[in-house]
């Protein structure tokens, strides 16, 4: 009977500890209190720094004349790989402080990853589809994600003290994020950007839309 | 030196310089089964203004392309589209050959020079490769002629404002060029008129007149009996401005102004080519109404002459409204053409007045991302003044049905 009880304990305990640790969930809103989409969210604390060689490599494809994942976030130091998968060529560039490159792809011709070593963002077009647009986010934390429709991101991360770091394609200077202190609970946490969001642009192409 | 060996040189040194760099190469195979009215097509000679008529071949390779692509340096291309055609006769030839410079410039505004011989991008019917459209098999009257008789043999520069770099919806790009040959160019609108057809001319070819009585005249006395279209008579340099805006990419409109300012009283005497002063404005929009649908139009308008004191002047005009709409491996393209050649001269023994409309109506079916079958049928009517001259009746109805199976790689 007591030997029950101390597994009951055991296992409540073992629970709380599990919710102490399950992921937070953050909502990203705009000024007008609107959950805002695509924003990327990372959080900074002695536990989250990424690691110094990046096991993963990433990968930021050109499906139908687009960058497929229009925001991919890497932790500092990621490889990331640039496959084309159009039957087209691709010239992807940056300008970048944070990287600044440019790739001549081909179909089916893969190039040797590149490494983004350097926090920020990075920006990135084709020179010969001008209406291509991308982002790589390069963060230093390995606890990061992107807003989904309604807004919301869950980390991986416990209750505590972090920075938390929040971009969006929409701010008016795309190299600066806004970073602020907070408090992780466990319970729900929202942010209200402090800035206007500019509306991405979508462009209707095709495949006769290169002449 | 000649144009040729010019373009000859290009290709020469275009093939040399890429063999080490990085190449894309593209091409398409297109067999045709044809029924026709019984009107001999121009191609053979007679006074169709189709392709394709009573005396030519049922089944023939309609088109034959390659296309390549080479990269010289991180700006520098080399561009090249060869052509295969069976008839008139079985020859091979280069439609465009060119280099391309487009460098990546931190600059919001960006900018491109093509040096060569290739086409002025003022339609937008033909985005496929080797200048093909996606849409019709038989392209409309305007760019049947642009085919046969335009192709710029110089330099283009284009300045663009694209609207990602400005955060915008619109983008603009202004084109500037300067070009040398096409002196001959609106010989065939002059005494053919328009015609409606896929058969683009390669740099060495030339385009047989057909049975034209006014040639036989003293003053026509050079003209040899076909049109090289691209032949330099003058010495002259041509030139030609455009526009293209685009908003969003759901609407696309090009304007252009072309003026091969041709010498009207040039003649090459050993090729039979006059130069002819040919000024035309071209407006083509095209407007998606949705991700399947799009409507496209063209109107093109302008005047040529050759001879001295006007002895040949012409105004021409042509338009095209067309439809496509494209569900899933299904696209349907309708297409009405309306042209005419007024004479404006006061030379009773050379009339070149004609005018014509057709109807075009093409449904294709994508079978695998390589191959395609498609059936095309069309309708067109034309009257043609000088027809009388050679004892041929000036009003001819055609009609033409066709069946083409497509291969890519």
């Amino acid at each position: 009977m007591v030997k029950l009880m101390i597994k009951k304990i055991i296992f409540l305990s073992l629970l709380t500890v599990h919710f102490f640790t399950d992921a937070s969930e953050i909502n990203i809103k705009t000024l007008d209190n609107k959950p805002l989409a695509n924003a990327v969210v990372w959080l900074k604390s002695a536990d989250t720094e990424p690691p110094s060689e990046s096991e993963i490599t990433y990968a930021m494809r050109q499906v139908d004349r687009e960058f497929t994942p229009r925001i991919l976030v890497v932790p500092q130091n990621a490889k990331v790989v640039f496959p084309n998968e159009d039957s087209i060529m691709h010239h992807v560039y940056s300008f970048s402080k944070a990287k600044s490159f440019e790739l001549k792809l081909y179909k089916e011709q893969p190039k040797a990853p590149i490494v983004f070593d350097q926090t920020g963002v990075v920006e990135l077009g084709c020179n010969i589809h001008d209406w291509m647009l991308g982002y790589i986010v390069v963060v230093d934390s390995a606890l990061f994600a992107i807003t989904d429709a309604e807004g919301n991101v869950e980390l991986p991360a416990t209750a505590g003290t972090y920075e938390m770091s929040v971009w969006h394609s929409g701010f008016s200077d795309i190299s600066k994020v806004e970073t602020s202190e907070v408090t992780l609970s466990g319970i729900d946490f929202e942010y209200v950007v402090k800035q206007p969001i500019t509306a991405t642009i979508d462009f209707t192409t095709d495949e006769f839309d290169d002449y | 030196m000649t144009i040729k060996h010019v373009l000859n040189g290009l290709l020469i040194s275009l093939v040399i310089t890429s063999f080490s760099a990085s190449a894309q190469v593209k091409g398409l195979i297109q067999i045709r089964a044809v029924a026709s009215d019984d009107a001999t097509a121009f191609l053979d000679n007679g006074v169709g203004l189709y392709r394709h008529g009573g005396d030519s071949d049922n089944v023939l390779l309609s088109q034959g392309v390659i296309d390549y692509k080479a990269d010289l340096t991180t700006g520098w291309s080399a561009h090249a589209v060869l052509n295969a055609n069976q008839e008139p006769k079985v020859s091979l030839g280069f439609t465009q050959a060119y280099f391309q410079y487009q460098p990546l410039t931190r600059s919001k505004y960006k900018w491109h020079v093509r040096v060569g011989g290739f086409y002025p991008l003022m339609s937008l019917e033909n985005p496929d490769i080797g200048w093909l459209s996606p849409y019709n098999y038989t392209n409309s009257a305007i760019n049947s002629w642009i085919g046969e008789e335009v192709r710029t043999i110089g330099a283009e520069l284009t300045i663009k404002r694209p609207a990602r770099q400005f955060n915008s919806k619109h983008s603009f790009s202004f084109v500037g060029a300067t070009f040398k040959g096409n002196d001959p160019t609106g010989t065939i609108l002059s005494w053919r008129g328009f015609a409606l057809h896929d058969r683009q001319t390669t740099f060495n070819e030339g385009i047989k007149l057909g049975p034209i009585a006014s040639l036989n005249e003293f003053d026509l006395r050079w003209q040899a009996s076909q049109v090289l279209p691209f032949e330099e008579v003058d010495g002259r340099f041509g030139y030609y401005v455009g526009m293209h805006w685009d908003y969003l990419k759901k609407s696309q409109f090009r304007l252009y102004y072309y003026d091969n300012n041709g010498d009207p009283t040039a003649v090459n005497y050993s090729s039979g080519q006059y130069a002819w002063d040919t000024r035309f404005s071209s407006a083509a929009w095209l407007y998606k109404f949705n991700n399947n649908t799009r409507f496209i139009a063209q109107i093109l308008k302008g005047e040529t002459e050759m001879g001295a004191n006007a002895l040949i002047d012409n105004a021409f005009y042509s338009h095209y409204l067309m439809l496509s709409h494209k569900l899933d491996k299904h696209r349907l393209s309708i297409r009405y053409d309306y042209f005419n050649v007024d004479d404006n001269d006061t030379t009773t023994f050379d009339d070149n007045a004609s005018y014509g409309e057709g109807f075009t109506a093409t449904w294709r079916y994508q079978v695998s991302k390589t191959v395609q079958l498609g059936i095309e049928g069309s309708a067109l009517k034309s009257f043609i003044d000088n027809r009388a001259a050679s004892n041929l009746a000036q009003r001819i109805s055609q009609q033409q049905i066709q069946i083409n199976a497509q291969w890519r790689f």
